[in-house]
């Protein structure tokens, strides 16, 4: 690839972002009640969602990993950070979301979120070392429950603590909890927030370290032999991980005004736990960061339009009954990805601006070798 | 390739040949479309023919038997209210009608449903079943100025700082409260707790008890807890409480808990003593296996709402009647709250004379009214709680009798 | 009774249920490497089959137990029907992960469309209480159910193994869990032994649903997930693949609940079973009576 092109590509993606970024902060400061009421709070969602698949991606795409047990870092995150912010708004440090000072304990919360979530991940990273696979897949499955069960014995961030008693109304007077208006008005700082973190694990990936991480994962026993300390690599992963679903956390903290551990368990009602996070990555594509994006915001948006859309009223009656159950659905609708996508919407590959305009011919010529291989 | 569309046309359809089917049988009379009422709505209520309430529940998922309960309790005030003419606003009569939508006991989703509800213009909201989905939509009803009825949320905070949010059901320190003073008054020293402490009801009200019986001097030897309202063994628990020698032991359970589980495994593991429980256990009748040793369940004791022989109107029993004869099954206490948030909703309308967020709130903000209801008689107090009498009932069973016998032992109150 | 007395009743009560859904489990993930999340559902599906046949078969004068052959029937079709329609078509074209969100879709699948069918719905439902009686040596007392599971999961542990060693399909089942390619080339039917496979496990998954709601006598379209999961985690503990490592594993998690609940604290049961699991693994990554073989996925 010649070296222009890369810079070519590069400005792309800027402009891309900084494009985004526009769109919505100008969102931010339009008043609409479909604004307000369906699409801040879906951006919100969306927002800790695609973060919570990127970084489980760099576990199980681009280390080979499969991890059970990742929402059990997301809810570090957010319990973390909401006491933080809880205890920061108790002390009087603030008293207004649009104040200065919000914006420092908005920071401070997450980078917290974040670095606590990290020292887990390291516990969680040392299993690692020594199993593989399923068992691996059985011992983060173990950690994600226990975190979930240690939550709830802790007398001040049980379910008693912020989503019960006094400390709730609290909470979303004051605390991270954000208003539907707040929501809308900071909508810009969840997308900004994204960016950052996506930015961030994309460098990584391609870094030297994300390099020696893919070796890792095709061939342990030649990346070892030429020199690389696994063990280093594989806790780093972990850790990187981990780092990005405190964040995830914090997120999830802003976006609902009260927290119970069930939201982070290993499966669930909603579509936001352990299991659903492993799905996202598989359908966006194991080792794709662009699939992780798609697949979050696909999957978050099957979601909420099989409850919430108004062409499910368009259905016949009889199909109408089916959606009454939208796990149903959702399942049924997964299984037709999987079984006409087995590697996932975007496989291994990335999807690049720069390559956009040459899909349609890409498409062509598919569908054109397929017919000449059926002809043969 | 063509397997692969063979699998997914079959699997497709069984799923939906199964669930249509399914679906079609429960669909009731009340559950028309809420599509064109929703629009009509949409424009300011007075103008159409038909109110459209919102109700929010977990209607799938671990917890669906909650929101389905609780569905099926308002759709049938909603029924009987249709067919006596409506709610009449001025001199015109509007029918009922609801959107239902399903959270799956999942807060993020919860807030997903009412935000819908909201952009859809409906103002009268129902939900949710637990607390910890309730708390998470109380704000957004107070700014957009949504009324919202809990049928179910029973954590005190719910309503305090929050004037839309209104429940019909007790609150936790109330029910505590009561539950300690009958343990005082019958003269129990040695008490002990078992509880869930991942449940936001059972461990909210084991919170209210403990702190009551504080204030009253009564004295807990020992307390234990589960880890789920999944948990299946009790055992341990229990012979730990004999160990303290506990003579009461306050069960803050759900009715599937306590019939299969929890009141066997407690007298297998050698409990005498009195169980007390709180609204969860009524319907304990309703799951008790058969082949079961039915004595087991003699002093098994709980607060609730209501008891049709002691009931002072005929709503009460009139509700379990209908309620019987529509859906083959006794009522529980989800079906009747559900059924009384929409009662409400009825008086308070009538009383603003609109069907228009504010007025409907400030309605129901008077706290002279009192709605006579399946539940019993109340008024709310400030907050938003109803102010009701408790009533201890208890089970019993007779050397004999082919089944256990539920009987009201007397009213209970604070004062 | 003693409060130790009671922590071993409830121990082997509730590992004899694990254990004998671990045997299943271990069955199937020993044979195809997969995860079956739906396993958990087979024995909501077998539960759900025994409500209503247990009293019929009573009515009819037979022996309420024996309907469990009617669920191991319905088990196995239901086993069977899922891996013909959803598994098979996903393992031609995918790998091991998309095999276990196959299994974690099947398993919402089945939990909702049971949800779904009226008869069933979401209500709670209480079975016939069998065996419901107690033996007491001296101051011990046991249940008569949780003896029964113990003795049948032996025997279902020691014809099982049987099974494999002894019969042509057995073997071929071993064969089909070594090495796939190498078993078509052996001129065995893959398919067949795996659909065979599903059959067994699901049918197992019937015998245990008869013994747990002999023990707990409740059944709840969303039973499957917490039992399934610690099926799994039973089976992992004894060493995936190992019949008498399932089992170990399955008393061994329902004795360490137990345990917890009566000496340390009765919410926290759930850490140390994961925390016992983690140490076992860390010290001898296969299981307790796991053979080390290679990394799998």
């Amino acid at each position: 690839m010649k070296k222009e092109n890369t810079a070519f590509r590069y400005l792309i993606n800027l402009v891309a972002i900084i494009i985004l970024m526009v769109v919505f902060v100008v969102l931010s400061f339009h008043s609409n009640n479909t604004l307000k009421l369906k699409v801040a709070p879906a951006v919100w969602q969306c927002c800790y969602l695609i973060i919570m698949a990127a970084s489980l991606n760099l576990v199980l795409g681009y280390l080979g990993q499969l991890s059970l047990g990742h929402c059990g870092f997301m809810a570090v995150g957010a319990y973390t950070s909401a006491l933080i912010s809880l205890a920061l708004q108790r002390a009087g440090f603030y008293t207004e979301k649009n104040s200065i000072q919000f914006a420092i304990t908005l920071i401070i919360s997450i980078v917290a979120a974040a670095v606590v979530a990290a020292l887990i991940g390291v516990i969680v990273g040392i299993p690692a070392l020594r199993l593989k696979g399923d068992y691996l897949a059985i011992i983060t499955l173990g950690f994600g429950m226990i975190i979930v069960n240690l939550i709830n014995n802790i007398p001040f961030c049980g379910q008693q603590g912020l989503a019960e008693g006094a400390a709730s109304s609290a909470l979303y007077a004051n605390g991270l909890g954000f208003t539907n208006d707040e929501k809308q008005s900071f909508m810009w700082v969840g997308v900004l927030i994204v960016v950052l973190c996506m930015t961030t694990m994309v460098m990584f990936v391609r870094s030297k370290f994300g390099r020696v991480i893919r070796a890792i994962r095709d061939n342990e026993i030649a990346t070892s032999a030429t020199g690389n300390d696994i063990s280093y690599y594989k806790i780093l992963t972990f850790v990187f991980s981990a780092f990005f679903a405190g964040i995830a956390g914090a997120l999830y903290s802003c976006a609902n005004v009260s927290l119970a551990t069930t939201s982070f368990a290993f499966t669930n009602g909603s579509i936001l736990n352990s299991v659903f996070i492993v799905v996202t990555v598989v359908v966006g594509g194991m080792g794709s960061m662009t699939g992780s994006v798609i697949a979050a915001i696909g999957m978050f948006l099957l979601n909420y339009t099989i409850k919430n859309g108004s062409w499910v009223n368009a259905l016949p009656e009889f199909l109408k009954n089916v959606f009454t159950y939208p796990m149903l659905v959702y399942s049924i609708a997964l299984v037709i990805v999987i079984l006409f996508r087995p590697k996932g919407i975007m496989g291994d590959k990335e999807l690049s601006l720069f390559d956009i305009p040459g899909y349609p011919k890409r498409i062509a010529s598919y569908f054109k070798n397929k017919k000449a291989a059926k002809e043969v | 390739m063509k397997k692969r569309f063979l699998s997914v046309l079959l699997t497709g359809t069984l799923a939906l040949s199964l669930t249509a089917c399914g679906a079609a049988k429960e669909a009731a009379p009340a559950a028309e479309p809420a599509a064109e009422t929703a629009e009509a709505t949409e424009a300011a209520a007075p103008e159409g023919d038909t109110i459209t309430l919102g109700l929010i529940g977990p209607m799938t998922g671990s917890l669906a038997v909650y929101g389905t309960h609780i569905q099926s309790g308002a759709e049938l005030a909603i029924e009987q209210i249709n067919a006596d003419g409506g709610v009449k606003i001025g001199d015109k009569a509007y029918m009922l009608t609801t959107e239902v939508k399903d959270d799956q006991g999942d807060s993020t989703e919860c807030l997903n449903s009412i935000n819908a509800l909201v952009s859809d213009g409906i103002s009268l909201v129902i939900g949710s079943a637990t607390s910890g989905c309730t708390s998470a939509i109380t704000s957004v009803a107070n700014s957009e100025g949504v009324c919202l009825i809990t049928p179910s949320g029973t954590s005190d905070s719910l309503t305090t700082t929050m004037d839309y949010v209104f429940r019909t059901c007790f609150k936790d320190s109330f029910q505590g409260e009561l539950a300690a003073k009958y343990a005082k008054d019958e003269g129990f020293s040695k008490i002990g707790i078992v509880y869930c402490s991942a449940d936001t009801y059972s461990a909210g009200l084991r919170d209210a008890f403990t702190a009551a019986a504080g204030k009253l001097g009564l004295e807990i030897v020992a307390e234990e807890s589960v880890a789920s309202m999944a948990e299946v063994d009790y055992s341990n628990q229990f012979n730990k409480m004999v160990s303290a020698g506990a003579e009461l032991v306050f069960t803050p359970f759900y009715y599937d808990v306590m019939g299969p589980y929890l009141v066997p495994q407690a007298r297998q593991a050698g409990f005498s003593g009195v169980l007390l429980g709180a609204d969860g256990v009524d319907n304990t009748e309703t799951t008790i296996p058969d082949g079961m040793d039915l004595s087991v369940y003699n002093d098994v004791l709980f607060v609730n709402h209501y008891a049709t022989e002691l009931a002072t109107s005929d709503v009460s029993s009139k509700f379990v009647t209908t309620y019987t004869d529509k859906y083959g099954e006794t009522p529980n206490n989800f079906d009747a709250l559900g059924y009384d948030a929409v009662l409400v909703y009825k008086a308070a309308m009538e009383k603003a004379g609109s069907a228009d967020g504010a007025a409907v709130q400030a309605a129901l903000a008077d706290t002279s009214v009192v709605y006579d209801c399946a539940s019993g008689t109340f008024s709310f107090d400030e907050t938003g709680t109803p102010i009701k009498t408790g009533v201890l009932v208890g089970y019993s069973y007779e050397a004999g009798a082919s089944e256990v016998t539920k009987t009201a032992i007397k009213v209970l109150s604070v004062e | 009774m003693s409060t130790f007395m009671q922590f071993i009743t409830t121990g082997l009560r509730l590992g004899s249920v694990y254990a004998l859904i671990a045997l299943g489990y271990t069955m199937v993930y020993g044979i195809i490497k997969l995860i079956n999340f739906a396993h958990g559902d087979f024995i909501m599906v077998g539960g759900y089959t025994l409500f209503f046949t247990i009293p019929a078969f009573m009515k009819l004068g037979l022996p309420g137990w024996a309907a469990v052959f009617i669920a191991i029937i319905v088990c196995a079709v239901v086993g069977m029907l899922v891996e013909l329609l959803a598994y098979r078509p996903v393992r031609k074209r995918g790998n091991n992960l998309t095999s276990l969100i196959t299994a974690i879709a099947m398993s919402f699948i089945l939990e909702n469309l049971a949800q779904a069918i009226p008869a069933i719905g979401p209500d709670p439902r209480v079975p016939y209480m069998l065996f419901n009686n107690d033996i007491k040596i001296g101051s011990f007392s046991i249940s008569v159910a949780t003896l029964i599971t113990i003795v049948v999961s032996a025997i279902i542990m020691i014809g099982l193994y049987q099974f494999t060693q002894k019969t042509k399909i057995g073997r071929a089942m071993r064969c089909v869990s070594e090495d796939k390619q190498a078993a078509v080339l052996m001129g065995i039917n893959v398919n067949k032994v795996i659909i065979i496979t599903f059959a067994i496990g699901a049918g197992l998954a019937a015998v245990a649903a008869l013994m747990y709601i002999a023990q707990y006598p409740k059944v709840t379209t969303t039973m499957g997930a917490t039992l399934g999961i610690y099926a799994f985690v039973s089976a992992v503990l004894g060493g995936i693949g190992s019949l008498p490592g399932a089992m170990l594993g399955g008393i061994i998690i329902g004795i360490v609940q137990s345990g917890t609940s009566t000496y340390i604290s009765s919410s926290m049961a759930d850490t140390f079973v994961y925390l016992i699991l983690i140490v076992v693994l860390m010290v001898k990554p296969a299981g307790i009576l796991g053979k080390n073989i290679g990394e799998k996925v």
